[in-house]
């Protein structure tokens, strides 16, 4: 495989880090080549957050091309619009439908926009798109934070991976404290079948 | 975060996923480093986390000194001793430790000495982009520079072998995409590190005095003659494609992965001359290069420091050769990141080839999609006690006072709608520059620091007013951390980076010390009395001091979860006249407005307290925590 691009957006403290270090080790267990960027300090407190994981022989660069993502996950519809550009018909767009409204919003009383406007918009660039309930199927799990653990499992489910699934749980049981595996693994799983069973969530 | 012991392990062969500052404190451990000093500073901060979390494990000894210089002094002292030492630093902070480095040169070492400098293209988390290749060239000492994880962690292992054949302290200068980004790294061979070593008399060569500095120039300009020769065989000065002789690439850094992959997506057969030692340039193998082909390109981030010295080069060995870059003419930007798209544009418009990618077609369609999407920059956290600073500061000063900031989470504060932050330069300029603001408007000025940047550099500035009798107000938000940069210890938190206890020194103790009269410690979410004090000490007729002290609230909720203690978040009640004080006033990403009421979102909420404090009709309802 010469490369297979994923871009991971959404808002800081929603666990992206975490995602694109589960995906990163994957690849690695499996003797691929792997870059995963990410962007700490400053720009993680609260705001916009991009992580690149690249897999594959040609991979040197640590940022995806333009048009080039083969998945966008989308940890929060704004954000997942703010990236786009990375997107082609070619991109599966994986999106949490969970808000996170910025503040600037709020402080100019304008109105978040509906989930029909945002679909629309990435429809513009590609018709493969799925929507999760990744918050519920994390508070299900037993913890919200697990929302990220729950998009990549819903990934996994989508069948567009390089990596195998046991990869992935191996990462994770190496990447998650002992005490937080259990419920770790649940939204995993959760994120798994709401994919793999619930086609209706096919936009 | 991944656990840090697979750093320890004894294993050569065993290929991990590593950040690339991991990467550079596995090379800490491969190397036999003795001692690590850094100050915490983005994109450089996790190596010395990540040593900090395994230092006593691996037998060796770090610290967070105050601030670059100091670290590199501590350093100095043990190299020449003969242990080996590592400083770490993001690129503003060579600025800070400059003083130190550039007569370092002339002293040398007798142990391995390497400084990181991690440079911020982009400015992800600093106030400027500055080149730092440029101190290589100042101080005359070598300079590597990774590409990758892996070559970060063999050149930190290389630095100490090159540091050590010539006697110089060598630069490592990385940039973030090489420090923030993971990949796969091999391990090397463990070396057990020597701690101790021995102080020998020569002060001919380390007594500073200009009859000693002058010789020891001499013998530090030849020792750059020898790096030079070294730089002409170093491995990691290479060819890495031949090309068919038309175009030739020289480049470093992460440049090189940008200009392979760009070169690869053009069709483009080039010659690769990646330099991974970039002071003293391999001046003969460059020489050799530029007469290969018949175009040359230099490709690198920011400044066009290869450029410079190619072209110079060029004079001697290929004075006709055609050589395009960023200077005069800009194929490439000089400003910000580098990316592959840059690169492909830049070869496009040198070689005429057609990008296989329409950007302008990207371009157009993405910005009709994100037309009018708000945006999304870095906020204060839910429940941030430098809210209830910011708060506490307009409220008694509405808004008319100058507020110079400085470096750190509180430098969000400048945006609205708290709107506390005037001017900022550098780390403890706050202090200083309100003094002349002052004195050139008379306007009350409330300067602001955080704790960690007040040991780092505000201690000179905060004396200054007291000596020269400037009346300012510094507000020290004091959080008990370094929160920013990752929640590193400081000297006011009474913890080390080998996890020890230590002497608090307090803030307020400090200004005292330095003589300001009027000191007092306040509870930020305390508004009434914040605000009292606060008053007071805008009024006071010489400086004065307030330390807002309350902890990093990013900090007290993981220590929260990891103790299992609830927290139980604000509601809203029906006494809110949706009157927005809360929204316009504080900016809490907690507070959000839902079905046209405010609301309080109980998965961000602190149940800080003080959207409860300030709302006119007590409408929100805390407690239970
Ligand atoms: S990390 Fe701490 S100091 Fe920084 S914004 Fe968050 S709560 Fe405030
Ligand atoms: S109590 Fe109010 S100000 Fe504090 S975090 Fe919760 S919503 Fe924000």
């Amino acid at each position: 495989m010469d490369e297979f691009n994923i871009v991971l957006a959404g808002v800081g403290g929603q666990g992206i880090l975490l995602a694109s270090e589960i995906l990163g080790t994957a690849a690695v267990k499996e003797g691929l080549n792997v870059r995963v960027s990410e962007i700490h300090g400053m720009a993680q407190r609260g705001g916009a957050v991009v992580s690149n994981v690249r897999i594959g022989d040609k991979v040197l660069a640590p940022t995806v091309l333009e048009g080039k993502a083969d998945v966008l996950l989308g940890f929060e519809p704004l954000e997942t619009l703010r990236n786009l550009k990375f997107a082609s018909e070619k991109t599966l767009v994986l999106m949490n439908d969970e808000t996170v409204p910025p503040t600037e919003l709020m402080r100019t009383m304008k109105k978040y926009p509906g989930l029909n406007e945002i679909t629309e918009k990435i429809h513009r660039f590609t018709r493969k798109l799925i929507v999760v309930k990744a918050a519920d199927l994390a508070l299900k799990a037993g913890n919200i934070l697990t929302r990220n653990v729950a998009l990549i499992g819903a990934l996994a489910a989508t069948g567009n991976l390089p990596v195998k699934v046991e990869s992935l749980e191996e990462a994770l049981r190496e990447l998650v404290p002992a005490k937080y595996l259990e419920v770790n693994l649940k939204a995993f799983k959760l994120g798994f079948e709401a994919v793999g069973e619930n086609k209706s969530s096919r936009f | 975060m991944p656990n840090l012991r697979v750093l320890l392990s004894d294993e050569p062969g065993k290929r991990v996923l590593l950040l690339g500052n991991e990467a550079i404190a596995r090379g800490i451990l491969e190397a036999g480093i003795g001692v690590v000093t850094t100050y915490p500073g983005t994109p450089a901060s996790e190596i010395g986390d990540s040593v900090s979390a395994i230092a006593e494990e691996a037998g060796l000894y770090m610290e967070y000194s105050t601030n670059e210089m100091v670290a590199v002094e501590v350093a100095a002292g043990a190299v020449n001793c003969g242990v080996r030492a590592l400083t770490a630093m993001k690129h503003v902070g060579l600025n800070v430790a400059a003083d130190a480095v550039m007569t370092l040169a002339y002293i040398g070492v007798r142990g391995g000495y390497v400084i990181v400098t991690a440079d911020d293209p982009q400015c992800y988390s600093s106030q400027n982009e500055q080149d730092n290749r440029f101190y290589a060239l100042l101080s005359n000492l070598p300079c590597l520079e990774p590409s990758t994880p892996q070559e970060a962690k063999d050149m930190t292992v290389s630095a100490v072998e090159l540091s050590e054949e010539l006697g110089l302290p060598v630069l490592l200068r990385t940039t973030t995409r090489v420090n923030h980004t993971r990949g796969p790294v091999v391990y090397g061979n463990l070396t057990k590190p020597k701690l101790k070593g021995e102080f020998v008399r020569e002060p001919n060569r380390l007594v500073m005095v200009p009859a000693n500095a002058r010789p020891m120039h001499v013998k530090l300009l030849e020792k750059a003659e020898k790096a030079e020769e070294i730089s002409e065989k170093s491995p990691y000065n290479t060819v890495v494609y031949k090309g068919n002789g038309e175009l030739g690439i020289i480049c470093s850094g992460s440049a090189y992965n940008y200009a392979a992959e760009a070169t690869s997506l053009l069709g483009l057969d080039v010659g690769i001359l990646k330099l991974g030692m970039t002071h003293p340039l391999p001046e003969r193998m460059i020489g050799e290069f530029l007469k290969t082909y018949k175009k040359i390109v230099v490709v690198e981030e920011l400044e066009p420091y290869l450029e410079m010295n190619v072209k110079a080069i060029a004079k001697d060995y290929a004075p006709t050769a055609e050589i395009y870059g960023k200077m005069r003419r800009s194929y490439f930007p000089r400003k910000g990141e580098l990316s592959t798209r840059a690169v492909v544009t830049g070869l496009a418009e040198i070689t005429g080839k057609k990008p296989p990618i329409d950007f302008g077609e990207i371009d157009s369609k993405y910005a009709e999609a994100v037309k009018d999407l708000p945006s999304r920059p870095p906020i204060l956290c839910p429940g941030c006690p430098h809210r209830a600073s910011f708060y506490v500061i307009r409220k008694v000063t509405g808004g008319k006072a100058v507020y110079p900031t400085d470096i750190g989470c509180y430098a969000l504060g400048f945006a609205p709608p708290l709107s506390i932050g005037d001017i900022l330069i550098c780390m403890g300029s706050s202090v200083s520059t309100a003094q002349g603001i002052n004195k050139a408007t008379g306007v009350d000025t409330v300067a602001v620091i955080g704790d960690s940047t007040f040991f780092h550099a505000a201690i000179p500035g905060l004396i200054n007013a007291v000596y020269n009798n400037h009346k300012v107000t510094l507000a020290v938000l004091d959080n008990l951390t370094t929160a920013m940069t990752g929640h590193q210890p400081h000297p006011g938190t009474g913890t080390t980076g080998m996890h020890t206890t230590a002497t608090r020194v307090l803030i307020e103790k400090v200004a005292e010390g330095c003589g300001v009269k009027y000191v007092r410690v306040v509870n930020p979410f305390n508004i009434d009395e914040a605000s009292r004090v606060l008053k007071e000490a805008v009024q006071y007729p010489g400086p004065s001091v307030v330390v807002f002290r309350a902890p990093c609230t990013l900090m007290l909720m993981s220590e929260k979860r990891r103790k299992g203690i609830k927290t139980v978040p604000c509601r809203v009640t029906d006494r809110c006249t949706n009157c927005m004080a809360c929204i316009k006033l504080l900016g809490c990403p907690a507070i959000t407005i839902k079905d046209g009421k405010v609301s309080i979102d109980e998965t961000l909420c602190t149940a800080c307290g003080l959207c409860a404090s300030i709302c006119p009709y007590k409408a929100i309802e805390c407690g239970g925590s």
